[in-house]
């Protein structure tokens, strides 16, 4: 999606808050965060899902509200599209009717530590799909920029890169973003020339690599 | 109804408490995992994992070498591991080359041995600005590199989340492992500190 969330390159942000070091400053960041993390479990929702949600956050608002009031804007249009609050129900912070639990268990504090210190499954093994590309391998990134998610920044569509890695067999973002699933495909390590992405002011020596799925790359 | 509000004009404060009672009432949520959570994050996640990592690998060549080539296997062997530290690969700055890790799209970032990130690094002014102009970024930071070292970018576009494995400071040969931790900081670990 060309939104205002894919920024590399642009200009005019000023300079980096270097001083801002911090993940929270007020406790209502934390419980946030926290909030998200547990309706992902029960609703449910998977991080590609809630990422594209924050996508969909018009830019004006994007730019302006906090990072994470952006989670629990993206979480709440989740829970809704899945039916599970109505619009009146989050304007008001009144329930107006009940759900189903049983198919969307709330997950308790032993359940939810254990799932975080296990990770997420992503990959599949090697022999899940044959590689379309080798190490060494020059590719260009396709220029498709789709309405859906996708993690294709812009900055390297339709520049060509160096493969410099296979990273393994890796569920899709993009498919996974829309409840589609997994589409498992070889993801790779591509290394661009800074100077091929910026010109002429670019360090000439400088390097961007970025992990790219093989649906995104063609032979260069 | 009293809690009547337009979600934009109130404190973001209030507008998260509120959706928690709502959650809370429709039974998605326990606030009692809420709290476990925040608690977990901040007692079991953050840069002093990655800095006994960074020192260990100082200190053991063996580890070193297996941190570089599997990184998630090396880190979780030291007790580290979970949400968005399942795929971590660990690049090393050399005298040659200096890495910086960024995620231009989001804000992803290595959890487990990390916590989570800081506001600058998701900030709109860090994400646009590092992958195009990264020595005036880096120079932001007080960390000046000469012409002659290189400098890769690392955009964590996908599902491996990246850590710097910083230069072992000079004069450090007598310290413990311990004490090597306590050099690195987080900064250095994402690239934007030399140590």
């Amino acid at each position: 999606m060309d939104g205002i969330h894919d920024m590399g390159g642009m200009h005019g942000f000023g300079p980096v808050p270097c001083e801002q070091d911090r993940a929270f400053d007020h406790d209502w960041q934390k419980r946030a965060f926290a909030l998200t993390e547990a309706l992902a479990w029960s609703v449910p929702f998977c991080a590609d899902e809630h990422r594209a949600a924050i996508e969909r956050i018009a830019p004006e608002d994007y730019l302006r509200l906090d990072y994470f009031e952006k989670w629990t804007v993206a979480a709440t249009a989740l829970v809704q599209a899945a039916g599970l609050v109505d619009p009146q129900e989050v304007a008001s912070g009144r329930k107006r009717f009940d759900i189903a639990l049983v198919d969307h268990p709330a997950v308790g504090p032993a359940d939810i530590l254990a799932a975080t210190k296990a990770g997420a499954e992503m990959t599949f093994p090697a022999t899940t799909a044959a590689p379309r590309f080798t190490v060494g391998q020059s590719v260009r990134v396709l220029a498709n920029s789709p309405a859906g998610h996708t993690r294709v920044p812009r900055y390297v569509r339709n520049h060509v890169g160096q493969i410099t890695l296979n990273a393994g067999v890796f569920q899709f973002a993009d498919t996974m973003a829309v409840g589609q699933g997994p589409s498992p495909q070889h993801c790779y390590c591509v290394e661009f020339l800074a100077t091929d992405l910026w010109g002429n002011d670019a360090d000439p020596k400088g390097r961007v690599c970025l992990d790219l799925w093989e649906n995104y790359l063609e032979p260069a | 109804m009293p809690h009547d509000h337009d979600p934009l004009e109130e404190g973001p404060a209030l507008r998260v408490r509120a959706l928690e009672e709502l959650m809370v009432a429709k039974g998605l949520v326990k606030p009692e995992t809420l709290d476990s959570i925040v608690e977990y994050y901040e007692r079991e996640t953050g840069p002093r994992n990655g800095a006994a990592v960074v020192a260990r690998a100082w200190t053991d060549p063996e580890y070193k070498d297996w941190l570089l080539r599997d990184g998630s296997a090396a880190i979780n062997a030291m007790g580290f591991s979970g949400f968005q530290g399942e795929h971590i690969r660990v690049v090393e700055n050399t005298d040659a080359v200096h890495n910086v890790i960024v995620c231009t799209l989001c804000s992803c970032y290595p959890w487990p041995v990390l916590g989570l990130p800081p506001t600058w690094y998701k900030s709109p002014a860090y994400r646009s600005r590092v992958v195009r102009e990264p020595r005036a970024v880096l120079a932001e930071f007080g960390v000046s590199l000469p012409d002659e070292v290189q400098i890769k970018v690392w955009d964590s576009t996908a599902e491996i989340r990246y850590l710097v494995l910083p230069r072992r400071p000079d004069g450090t040969e007598g310290l413990s492992t311990e004490e090597l931790a306590d050099l690195v900081t987080r900064n250095g670990m994402i690239g934007t500190a030399l140590v």
